[in-house]
């Protein structure tokens, strides 16, 4: 039913580069966690309105997972608690083993100090539907700030580093650019080198194209794709179902606060067996497939 | 610190004063509101000679300081012939003048914000130019503009602080005569400090009760 | 009535130093000020209750009450209090702290004006509050309230002609004592109106350049 979303051995042959390439050297090494996000019961409500129940969910170093689901499903939220913008309420998650945002005490559960936070998350990069670039400062400041002001690093060498990630989104030639004279496309490629600069462990997208003119999605998708297959740990929350099909490891659906289904592109696009995905692609394909006459 | 007998001697006069203060202040809004109606009308008129005379009255009375217009009013009002104009009359000439200023520049605001169309409906059943004036642009442009002619008084009563310049014996005025001859500085200023309080802070409040429901409602 | 201008050139250089301490005072209380309405505005944006509450009384008692009677609490009050100043100091002080407390209201809505994700992305990055303030939000917030603080630092100056009340010898006591000395009143109260002209013009001229300089980063959020 689903199958023209999966080119042909497309998703085996991307695994296989990916086996066999390495991450680059970072700052602090991964170390030998296998498990670089992992959530357990995780529960956020906003108000009376419960917005995530009990998510339980383990993300692997090098892996590629995609969040996909309708509107109001939580993915968002979820991704967001995974970088404490969002402050769950109940369960764990925890970064490298590490529990994030919040500290037992014998007091019951407490948030953790600021600098704590800080530092679990030190090695999540996250990127923005909006992109929120600083729009007073060029391109290359804005990969910079971060590394001068909590790495800090000398001018120089934030230059460097920075030029590069720059170079690797492919925006060496708009280093001096304002956001302003960047098309979308571009302003969201300096955001990924922005987070990118930081060596992260895991990069964690949210819906990093939504905001993007259909032609400028391409540009975007490219250089993830080119991040997954170098071995980035990403979680991505997207629409793009050709892309969660091409290039994610595990394919998630959320709805209504919880994981629905779980399992490779091949399960979940092939042999959607719960109703509610079922319908749900059956609604994308609808939107997407407007040339075809009626269903498949 | 506080003698509190003194105080409780002390405090009717400050009524008193107060109530020369409101007096004044609320002359001066109302002479300063159509002064305001004017100028305001002419800084939006078709005729650049009226909206330069509009921009240049606006630019002198909130150019100059408050205290300096009401010193020339004070040394020129017996000059040009009315040497026996009493201090409250004095100042509420030089009060208003600068609140027509004030007040010009929200009344215009006011004037521009009122939808176009309800000119044109007028315009189309006939009322002249006059009539639109007063029955439907100054009544939109006060609704619209309430919080801000609400700040504006407030500003009022505080500036009327400096009319004592011109020889009225305001709430200012009053408090620093006790204070001249009692020496209690603090006690006599404090008294002064709250009861400019007791007036502005719940005009204050009014103002942004007002301003919410206009959100409210142009939202 | 009759027009002397030598009244005017006879007594220069005491309108000289008055026009200077009107300036100094002027530019000394905006710097107060400011400093001072930028600690307030941080303190109400990122600080606790216990921080807020009595800051929020402190601002509304400025607000409530002429700049008049503070002076006369800072200068006269003082001395109760273990503090002595001078006239000028007094002023300065006074000025300060009236002008501070809009300058913290002009802040405030400064910071609440740049967009919340910049400061989740740079939160995410692991750039502390204070980084953050001072190298995303302060210069994007610069642009935007520019008109607000050229027009606050302009009605300050306007508010040194309150000084001269408690004896501080800048332009309009000076004007006035030499109109009082030698009855020329129109040519002293004319010249202390164009000086004041003079400033408040040179101000906002000096506001609207700055305006559309900084103007180039102009904020412009993506669509």
């Amino acid at each position: 039913m689903n199958s023209f979303l999966i080119p042909s051995g497309a998703a085996s042959a991307s695994t296989r580069e990916k086996q066999g390439e390495r991450m680059k050297t970072s700052a602090t090494a991964p170390g030998d966690q296998p498990t670089i996000v992992s959530l357990s019961k995780v529960g956020k409500s906003f108000g009376s309105l419960r917005v995530l129940k009990g998510i339980d969910l383990q993300v692997q170093r090098s892996e590629v997972v995609c969040l996909i689901g309708p509107s109001g499903s939580g993915k968002s939220t979820l991704l967001r608690s995974m970088a404490f913008l969002e402050e769950y309420d109940e369960g764990e998650i925890r970064i490298e083993g590490q529990l994030l945002g919040w500290q037992d005490t014998d007091r019951g559960r407490r948030r953790a100090p600021q600098s704590q936070i800080n530092q679990v998350r030190r090695n999540v990069g996250m990127v923005f539907q909006q992109f929120n670039l600083w729009p007073h400062m060029t391109a290359l400041g804005n990969v910079c700030e971060a590394l001068r002001r909590v790495r800090k690093l000398s001018a120089d060498e934030a230059n460097r580093r920075g030029m590069a990630m720059l170079e690797k989104v492919g925006l060496a030639q708009k280093a001096n650019a304002y956001p302003a004279q960047l098309s979308g496309g571009q302003q969201q490629r300096v955001a990924i080198a922005r987070a990118l600069a930081m060596e992260p462990h895991i990069m964690l997208f949210d819906e990093p194209t939504s905001a993007l003119d259909p032609e400028l999605v391409g540009e975007v998708l490219q250089v993830m794709k080119t991040l997954a297959k170098e071995g980035m740990t990403m979680v991505v929350v997207t629409h793009e179902m050709g892309f969660a099909a091409q290039v994610a490891d595990s394919v998630i659906f959320l709805d209504q606060g919880e994981v629905v289904a779980r399992g490779t592109p091949q399960q979940i696009f092939h042999n959607a067996e719960q109703p509610r995905l079922q319908q749900f692609l059956q609604n994308y394909l609808d939107r997407n497939a407007f040339w075809q006459d009626g269903k498949q | 610190m506080f003698d509190w007998p003194l105080l409780q001697q002390n405090a009717p006069l400050l009524l008193g004063a107060l109530w020369v203060t409101l007096q004044v202040s609320i002359a001066a809004l109302a002479i300063g509101f159509v002064i305001g109606i004017v100028v305001g009308s002419l800084r939006l008129s078709p005729i650049p000679l009226l909206r330069r005379l509009g921009g240049a009255y606006i630019f002198v009375f909130r150019g100059i300081p408050l205290l300096v217009q009401l010193l020339f009013i004070y040394y020129f009002l017996p000059r040009i012939g009315l040497p026996n104009v009493s201090p409250t009359v004095a100042a509420i000439i030089g009060l208003s003048l600068a609140a027509g200023a004030y007040t010009a520049e929200i009344m215009r605001g006011g004037f521009l914000a009122i939808p176009g169309g309800q000119l044109e409906a007028a315009g189309l059943l006939g009322l002249s130019a006059s009539q639109m004036l007063i029955r439907i642009r100054v009544p939109q442009a006060v609704r619209l503009t309430l919080p801000a002619l609400v700040n504006e008084m407030i500003l009022l009563i505080k500036a009327s602080s400096l009319v004592s310049v011109v020889g009225l014996a305001d709430l200012t005025r009053t408090a620093q005569n006790l204070a001249a001859s009692d020496y209690m500085f603090v006690q006599d200023y404090l008294m002064l400090a709250g009861f400019y309080c007791l007036i502005n802070i719940p005009l204050a409040y009014c103002g942004s009760l007002l301003e919410r429901r206009l959100k409210e409602q142009t939202a | 009535m009759t027009f002397d201008p030598t009244i005017i050139t006879d007594h220069l250089g005491d309108i000289g130093s008055g026009f200077l301490v009107t300036l100094g005072t002027w530019s000394s209380g905006v710097v107060l000020g400011i400093a001072l309405g930028m600690l307030i505005a941080v303190a109400q944006v990122f600080g606790n209750r216990l921080v807020r509450a009595p800051l929020r009384v402190f601002i509304e008692l400025i607000r409530s009450t002429p700049f008049l009677v503070q002076l006369f609490l800072v200068y006269y009050g003082g001395p109760s209090f273990g503090l002595s100043l001078d006239p000028i100091p007094a002023g300065i002080l006074g000025l300060g702290v009236y002008g501070s407390v809009y300058f913290a209201e002009i802040f405030r809505s400064g910071f609440e004006s740049v967009a919340r994700g910049q400061l989740e992305a740079a939160d995410c990055l692991g750039i502390t509050r204070l980084q953050c303030i001072w190298r995303i939000q302060v210069p994007q917030m610069l642009v935007i309230i520019l008109p607000a603080l050229v027009n606050m630092i302009t009605v300050l100056c306007k508010e040194t002609a309150v000084l001269s009340i408690i004896t501080i010898p800048e332009l309009t006591m000076v004007l006035t004592g030499i109109g009082s000395e030698t009855f020329a009143f129109v040519e002293t109260l004319l010249m202390l109106c164009i000086g004041y002209l003079i400033l408040v013009e040179a101000c906002s001229r000096l506001g609207m350049l700055l305006e559309t300089r900084v103007g180039r980063f102009m904020n412009k959020q993506p669509r």
